[in-house]
């Protein structure tokens, strides 16, 4: 992965693709393997691998300031292609080149341990989402997190006990607590109440204004409309249309009826 | 902060949540965990001993420095293999390797083991006859082990991702590596018609220079045994190292 040094640039993929090996798909097991070598070793040696293409030479950029919205049906590569940006996963061609720092959440109902407590998960969270702070900072940032989730009592309660609203709230509370380069939100806001839900929207907001970009990944539309002002949409494992939101929700909306 | 300072520093929080999490459940909580090798230790001392009288100078030493490593070893499989698929909506969830995940649990164990290593090791030094030369050598020993370990559990764990039964066949070779190997009883028990199976035998080729360290065993051929164990840990290596860059992209999706 490579890193540009435009200063207006965020991200910028180009030609991207990424293949997964179907076999993973399915359960095999090692008995499995030595079953099917033993029955019929020439087939087995010699059958190719078969692959899946999750995604297919996808070229966008994403500029400071832009509040990407990724729409997708169920399938479409939409997680796939966030995990690429967040460099999860390495694409097997093209390239990902991101300026600066990507920080990325795919659901706000983990707790790392369930068996602590909200507080002590969110000291959790906070290390693994914020590495790069000293020892203090973290600590500034847990406070400010835990105040802002207005959690209060339950703070002290295990994590196991939190209902998913709950859940989002601590998560919500602490991905949205320190601007970044890039904010790759995928599909967390479902589960929180509509009052958290706007009190976080303003935050992010807040944060892009004072930092860089933002990535939605929603089957809300009305969440796309409302926090975006460009739209990314994804069908097939390719990229049919990029632009105005307006215009994307409803092309979008014409792709569901198909 | 460099990513392998941030990478630790994810290590070192998990292994403490997950701590924290697990003795915070029982009363005794960590005592239990050390003292399940320190009791397994003290009845096989006893049989070996007692019942079936094996006659070898300083037994004790002789059965700490094979068992601890075993147990450590047959621990670290049991308990971290399922670790990587365990931790599986967290993986897809943060931005976290596997193998922050995999090498925290490695750690966890290894505080259990040094745990029980210490409480064991002193006390039966103090009463031993002689104290072997050999522990200038033994942070080496150690730490082929700790490599040892962490290769094959995460060889393991990387394999159990894509095959779900490979914990059925590592219960299954521990079980038959722990007669096979010399860990109650001397190699020189072994006739010498049978002696491959301990030349080819990684695990011992590891617990040997651990236990040579402890039981008055000469220098040179501590560091002959060790030059064994660090092959075996360097090939081991190689094929971690050839696994995870193939795999790597697939456990997200696989798990």
């Amino acid at each position: 992965m490579k890193f540009s040094s435009k200063s207006e640039q965020i991200v910028s993929v180009q030609n991207l693709n990424l293949v997964y090996h179907v076999d993973h798909y399915t359960n095999k097991s090692i008995k499995d393997l030595f079953v099917s070598l033993a029955s019929s070793p020439i087939k087995s040696l010699t059958a190719s691998a078969r692959y899946y293409h999750v995604l297919q030479d996808i070229n966008f950029d994403i500029y400071k300031g832009d509040r990407v919205g990724l729409l997708g049906i169920n399938g479409a590569g939409k997680t796939s292609l966030c995990r690429c940006i967040a460099q999860m996963v390495v694409p097997n061609s093209g390239q990902v080149v991101v300026n600066g720092k990507t920080r990325a959440i795919f659901d706000t109902s983990i707790g790392i341990v369930p068996e602590l407590t909200g507080r002590e998960n969110a000291e959790v969270i906070c290390s693994l989402l914020y590495p790069e702070l000293s020892h203090k900072e973290r600590q500034e940032v847990i406070e400010e997190s835990l105040e802002f989730s207005e959690l209060g009592e339950f703070l002290d309660v295990p994590y196991l006990k939190y209902s998913k609203g709950m859940q989002a709230r601590l998560s919500l509370s602490i991905v949205s607590a320190r601007g970044c380069d890039l904010l790759i939100l995928d599909e967390v806001y479902d589960g929180a109440d509509i009052f958290f839900r706007e009190k976080v929207s303003a935050r992010v907001l807040n944060m892009i204004k004072n930092s860089g970009a933002v990535i939605f990944v929603s089957h809300s539309l009305e969440q796309i409309e409302e926090a975006c002002n460009k739209v990314v949409i994804l069908d097939r494992s390719k990229v049919i249309y990029n632009g105005d939101v307006a215009q994307g929700i409803t092309i979008y909306k014409n792709l569901l009826r198909k | 902060m460099t990513k392998l300072q941030m990478t630790l520093q994810q290590v070192k929080v998990l292994t403490y949540a997950s701590m924290r999490a697990r003795y915070r459940k029982t009363i005794i909580g960590f005592i239990w965990v050390v003292l399940n090798p320190i009791l397994m230790y003290s009845v096989q001392a006893i049989v070996f001993t007692k019942f079936l009288q094996l006659n070898l100078p300083d037994y004790y030493l002789f059965l700490l420095g094979g068992l601890l490593p075993w147990i450590f070893i047959n621990s670290s499989w049991d308990f971290c293999t399922s670790s990587i698929v365990s931790a599986g909506s967290i993986l897809k969830s943060f931005q976290i390797s596997p193998l922050t995940i995999l090498f925290s649990s490695i750690l966890e164990n290894f505080i259990n083991f040094f745990a029980a290593f210490i409480i064991l090791v002193i006390p039966t030094l103090l009463f031993s006859d002689s104290l072997s030369s050999g522990m200038i050598l033994f942070p080496i020993s150690l730490a082929l082990l700790i490599l040892f370990t962490s290769f094959t559990t995460s060889i393991f764990s990387l394999m159990y991702v894509f095959y779900r039964d490979i914990k059925y066949i590592t219960h299954f070779l521990m079980s038959i590596l722990f007669f096979l190997t010399p860990i109650f009883y001397p190699p020189s028990f072994i006739p010498s018609q049978y002696k491959w199976i301990i030349d080819v035998n990684p695990l011992y080729m590891i617990i040997a220079p651990f236990r040579a360290c402890l039981y008055n065993t000469p220098l040179p051929e501590i560091l002959m045994m060790q030059l064994k164990g660090f092959g075996v840990v360097l090939v081991l290596g190689i094929i971690f190292t050839t696994y995870w860059k193939k795999c790597k992209n697939e456990i997200l999706f696989k798990i």
